[in-house]
């Protein structure tokens, strides 16, 4: 018998399937992500001249805008939102807008056209976080900007119109609705039980056991009690944190291993299926110590029908107790 | 300059990205909407009839509705809540039907005739009144799945589906709590002041009948995506649509044919928006009303049709904000010049 659960910081219902029902992962229609081996890019190594000066780079003795490096930011050519002018908010009858004010980046992850974030190296993953890091720091002290968002898409149908491994980053001029609601939630559990729902949410996981994938000392990985896709897993830090900027050294790597640990974990049990993941961290000056920022994972594995978009109700084929059995064994 | 809009009702900003919509094979993502052949589900269909318009008893159906094969929700048992630490948890219980539109193999129903359109809005309408007999269930909502990529099996035969909850679903609470919080302030029907300035404006609209008005919202998730309101003033379904189910089969035969002959047949999805179950009779003696005591002056039921024409990328499900590649004021015009 299938369940109806609520998210306990937003208060969204969902549907998840019992654990004997739930659907293996080749159960799943999924599109295979091959990537053209050995194709070149404006990304890859020896081809800067193509894209926009870059912002920021991690790179060893070499000019800017010449090859040699290991990761690099540049301003997508296609961007969301423009980075010039100030944020005007006017009004017509009902409807509330501005100009789209904001900055977009693509951080090309390594100049290695074909290579999977799950094969990265360890210090190849440190390269990728530390410009989130710094980009994020960076694009904080624009006035303009509320919140900075960090996402990657991995493979077509997960949205990627680009092969070569890179995420991006936009700086918004408000805080994202999803973000607005889980801060609202914590904010509200904080005041009542003066706690932090992430935290009480990381102990009974971490007691129960069965939705864990994995953990080491300053991480935890576990999927979600109430998901909104099948095998969507969460990487948190164990000690409570609102800022994903200050993270120093020892937590950036071991960050790096467990991010890398996941994303492995997803691409061997699930056939390298296509990805999104995404950063929830505090928006640009929020001063309240109730949030808890994280990393959640999507794999693309099932198609939003009319039911999700009318209700905002999600169905999920495969408990998410069922998913961390096979991610917690997909690597010994 | 891209802009930033919000939606008015729930308050979600999306990014009207004009720039973007030079971009090459801006519809790259949308594959060609296919169908199986072989045989079909629902020409011969064995599931539990629960209901069915037949023109006289004994006669062959023109609609039928089936117990879902595979149900999300069903009404085994009864209705119960549990607490797993901090989460909340409650069974499966609701129904989920299957609503076949038609007896042919009929793939879309823009191929329907508006008279069988009609008669699946009127089925539509008997039963969200015959579920909300059943005091457990809290909403109910008749959405389409049409194309693979909109969430459907490969199978080319018109149908629907009709989900009771025990709940009142996310995004239905924040409708409903957006609309409350506009009447509370103007004492007026949100939706209503909408539709008067879309009906003005002219720029969004799609297509308009003597009693709904079908236009492109301000602020859409998706490009091409289109709104039908009744002009009159109510917050249910299937109370509202009462004797006007031939005018809204017209302009709904309109709009998704639009969207067929325009954009070469894509997957769309439909939703039915109405009100949570409120009657007075029905909350005396659970809640004594207390709820929603405005409701049927603050919320305005209609449908949102959305066609599937591009992916939800990472930085829509993290986020919740969407991205138009296309302005409303654009797909609006392009689906008006559309012939239909």
């Amino acid at each position: 018998m299938s369940e109806v659960r609520r998210d306990p910081v937003i208060g969204r219902w969902v549907i998840v399937e019992s654990a004997e029902k739930s659907m293996k992962p080749a159960d799943y229609d999924k599109s295979v992500h091959a990537l053209g081996q050995g194709a070149v890019c404006q990304f890859c190594n020896g081809r800067e001249a193509q894209t926009p000066p870059e912002v920021d780079a991690i790179r060893e003795g070499y000019a800017p805008n010449t090859s040699g490096w290991r990761s690099r930011v540049v301003p997508n050519k296609f961007p969301a939102l423009r980075i010039e002018g100030e944020l005007d908010r006017r009004g017509n009858g009902v409807y509330d807008m501005s100009n789209g004010v904001g900055a977009h980046e693509i951080l090309i992850e390594t100049p290695h056209h074909e290579k999977n974030f799950a094969d990265y190296t360890i210090e190849e993953a440190v390269n990728v976080i530390k410009l989130y890091q710094n980009r994020s720091a960076s694009l904080a002290r624009d006035k303009r900007f509320k919140y900075i968002m960090i996402f990657k898409n991995y493979g077509q149908s997960a949205g990627a119109s680009v092969e070569h491994a890179h995420s991006q980053i936009i700086a918004l001029p408000l805080v994202p609705k999803y973000v607005a609601e889980e801060l609202e939630g914590a904010h509200k559990y904080f005041n009542f039980r003066g706690r932090c729902v992430f935290c009480d949410m990381i102990q009974q996981e971490h007691q129960d056991q069965r939705r864990i994938i994995t953990s080491n000392d300053a991480f935890i990985s576990f999927c979600p009690f109430v998901p909104r896709y099948p095998f969507e897993s969460w990487i948190f830090p164990k000690n409570h944190n609102s800022d994903f900027v200050t993270m120093q050294d020892q937590e950036r790597e071991q960050l790096a291993g467990i991010l890398k640990d996941v994303m492995l974990r997803i691409k061997t049990c699930l056939s390298d299926p296509s990805y999104n993941f995404y950063l929830h961290v505090k928006p640009v000056d929020y001063e309240e110590k109730s949030y808890h920022w994280h990393i959640e994972i999507v794999p693309q594995l099932t198609r939003i029908a009319g039911f999700e978009w009318g209700t905002g109700f999600y169905v999920v084929r495969t408990a998410p107790s069922v998913a961390a059995e096979y991610l917690r064994s997909a690597v010994k | 300059m891209p802009e930033l809009r919000k939606d008015p009702v729930i308050g979600r900003w999306v990014i009207i990205a004009t720039e973007r919509a030079r971009r090459p094979g801006v519809f790259l993502d949308s594959e060609k909407n296919t169908f199986d052949d072989g045989p079909c589900a629902f020409c011969d269909n064995q599931d539990k009839e629960i209901f069915s318009v037949r023109p006289y008893s004994g006669a062959s159906w023109r609609v039928r509705v089936v117990e879902s094969g595979t149900p999300l929700l069903s009404n085994k048992g009864s209705f119960n809540r549990k607490a797993h630490g901090l989460y909340d948890v409650v069974n499966d219980y609701g129904t989920h039907e299957v609503v076949i539109e038609t007896p042919e193999h009929i793939a879309n129903m823009a191929d329907l005739s508006q008279e069988q359109i009609r008669m699946v809005f009127e089925t539509y309408a008997l039963r969200y009144s015959e579920l909300e007999k059943n005091d457990s269930f809290q909403y109910v909502i008749a959405y389409k799945n049409y194309g693979y990529a909109a969430g459907s099996r490969r199978i080319a035969h018109s149908r629907s589906q009709i989900i009771a909850t025990s709940v009142i679903p996310f995004s239905a609470k924040e409708k409903l709590a957006g609309a409350k919080k506009y009447f509370v302030y103007h004492e007026r029907c949100l939706y209503c002041d909408m539709i008067q300035q879309e009906l003005q404006a002219k720029i969004r609209i799609v297509a308009e009948s003597e009693h709904f008005v079908a236009f492109t919202p301000f602020a859409p998730r998706f490009v091409f995506e289109t709104w039908v309101m009744p002009k009159k003033h109510n917050c249910d379904f299937a109370k509202g649509v009462v004797g006007y189910e031939d005018d809204l089969a017209g302009l709904m035969k309109i709009v998704l044919t639009k969207i067929k002959v325009g954009l070469d047949d894509p997957a769309y999805n439909y939703v039915i928006h109405s009100a949570p179950f409120h009657s007075v009779e029905r909350r005396a003696g659970k809640d004594s009303g207390t709820k929603w005591k405005t409701l049927a002056e603050d919320y305005h039921w209609h449908i949102e049709v959305l066609p599937r024409l591009t992916r939800v990328a990472g930085f829509e499900k993290g986020s919740g904000f969407y991205i138009s590649s296309i302005p409303p004021e654009n797909t609006a015009e392009f689906l008006r010049e559309v012939k239909s």
